[in-house]
């Protein structure tokens, strides 16, 4: 089973020598993609020197684009699984391999890692949201949960793994906007098997969140209105074409 | 009940000054329009829109009686109103259209980006296979500096 692991990357050369080195740990059978989404730092240079490979978007295009970079790679290079977490060395790599696991036993097509997910287990030094992030976090929990009438903990996690059904969906569709939350909204409404798994995150090592107050307000209110158009977009949009 | 026709005192307020102004105007704008396709400034496929708005005020100030035949129409008294409503709404028909161009390019240009990356990585991946690793970010590297 040929899998790839691809981390989204922008500004991170501080981090992505580390989360590489911890992914060749973790998944030493894997091939490791850095999508550089238009760094103006060394980070690709980083990524070259730890030996993996790198896609470089020449600007800056958001989170969405790079993750539908990392699918799009995964698609066309014939991997049988992808997973993808952040550069910034929040995400323990054996916590990926875990999700790859489930994906691999053919248990879900898409495998989300959640920090809140009652499994979790907490530890010193482990991830703790702030009050204002845990309110958007219940709203959007809450309004996923209504729309696609499936329990979700971690809606914005940027810890995953999917098979190539997934890959074949996020290719084409894949909101740059909205990314996470609406593309969960997505895959179930096109009837692949979405699955949650507790995993251990780490606190953010330096950077602080860029959330203020009136910033998560907006955030939230453009969530709900991503939510609210994506309930009315087609179902199976494959079996049309 | 007696319907109240909003025209029965239809007036237009365009004095011969005005539509000759009005009819310069347009004829600039037209000639500016052409003269933006001629410098490949416009294409062509956006422009149509402009030369009939164009010909709308031409035939506006040439025929004023039509101002009061669409206001009739529109069971509006004032000329003056439903030209401003007329045009506020063309424009507002006319900014959407362009968001929706403009996201369309966007995701193209998007696209566009993305499979330049891919390439470039899958070559990385190909010379990484051929066991020539160093080599491979050397291509890399004067290939960029090409670009």
């Amino acid at each position: 089973m040929r899998t790839l692991v691809f981390i989204p990357a922008w500004n991170e050369e501080a981090s992505v020598t580390t989360v590489i080195a911890d992914v060749r740990k973790a998944l030493p059978e894997a091939d490791i993609l850095v999508v550089d989404d238009g760094s103006t730092d060394a980070t690709a240079e980083r990524v070259r020197e730890a030996g993996a490979l790198v896609a470089s978007l020449p600007f800056n295009q958001g989170l969405g684009a790079a993750l539908q970079t990392g699918y799009l790679y995964a698609l066309r290079s014939g991997y049988d699984a992808c997973a993808h977490l952040d550069a910034d060395g929040q995400h323990p790599a054996e916590e990926v391999a875990r999700l790859l696991a489930e994906v691999a036993a053919d248990r879900a097509d898409l495998v989300i890692g959640s920090r809140y997910h009652s499994g979790a287990v907490a530890a010193s030094g482990d991830y703790k949201p702030t009050f204002s992030r845990r309110i958007g976090i219940s709203v959007f929990r809450f309004f996923l949960t209504l729309a696609t009438r499936q329990r979700f903990t971690d809606t914005t996690s940027g810890m995953r793994a999917a098979n190539r059904r997934v890959m074949a969906l996020f290719s084409e569709h894949y909101s740059p906007d909205f990314a996470e939350i609406e593309s969960l909204q997505l895959a179930v409404r096109q009837g692949l098997r979405v699955e949650e798994l507790p995993v251990r995150m780490l606190e953010r090592v330096g950077g602080t969140s860029f959330l203020t107050p009136l910033r998560s307000a907006f955030f939230i209110f453009k969530g709900l209105v991503v939510l609210l158009v994506g309930q009315f977009r087609p179902r199976h949009a494959e079996a049309e074409r | 009940m007696k319907l109240v026709l909003a025209a029965e005192s239809g007036q237009v307020h365009l004095t011969s000054q005005t539509r000759i102004v009005a009819a310069v105007i347009a004829i600039f704008f037209m000639l500016m329009i052409l003269e933006l396709i001629r410098r490949d400034r416009l294409q062509e496929r956006y422009s149509v829109i402009w030369f009939i708005a164009g010909l709308g005020m031409l035939a506006g100030a040439a025929f004023p009686g039509l101002l009061e035949v669409v206001a009739n129409l529109m069971g509006v008294r004032n000329t003056n109103v439903a030209l401003f409503s007329l045009v506020l709404l063309g424009l507002l028909g006319l900014a959407l259209n362009f968001s929706v161009i403009m996201s369309r390019q966007a995701a193209q240009i998007t696209r566009l980006a993305q499979e330049r990356a891919i390439e470039k990585a899958q070559r990385q991946a190909a010379e990484q296979r051929n066991g020539s690793g160093s080599s491979g970010e050397q291509t890399l590297k004067s290939e960029e500096q090409s670009l």
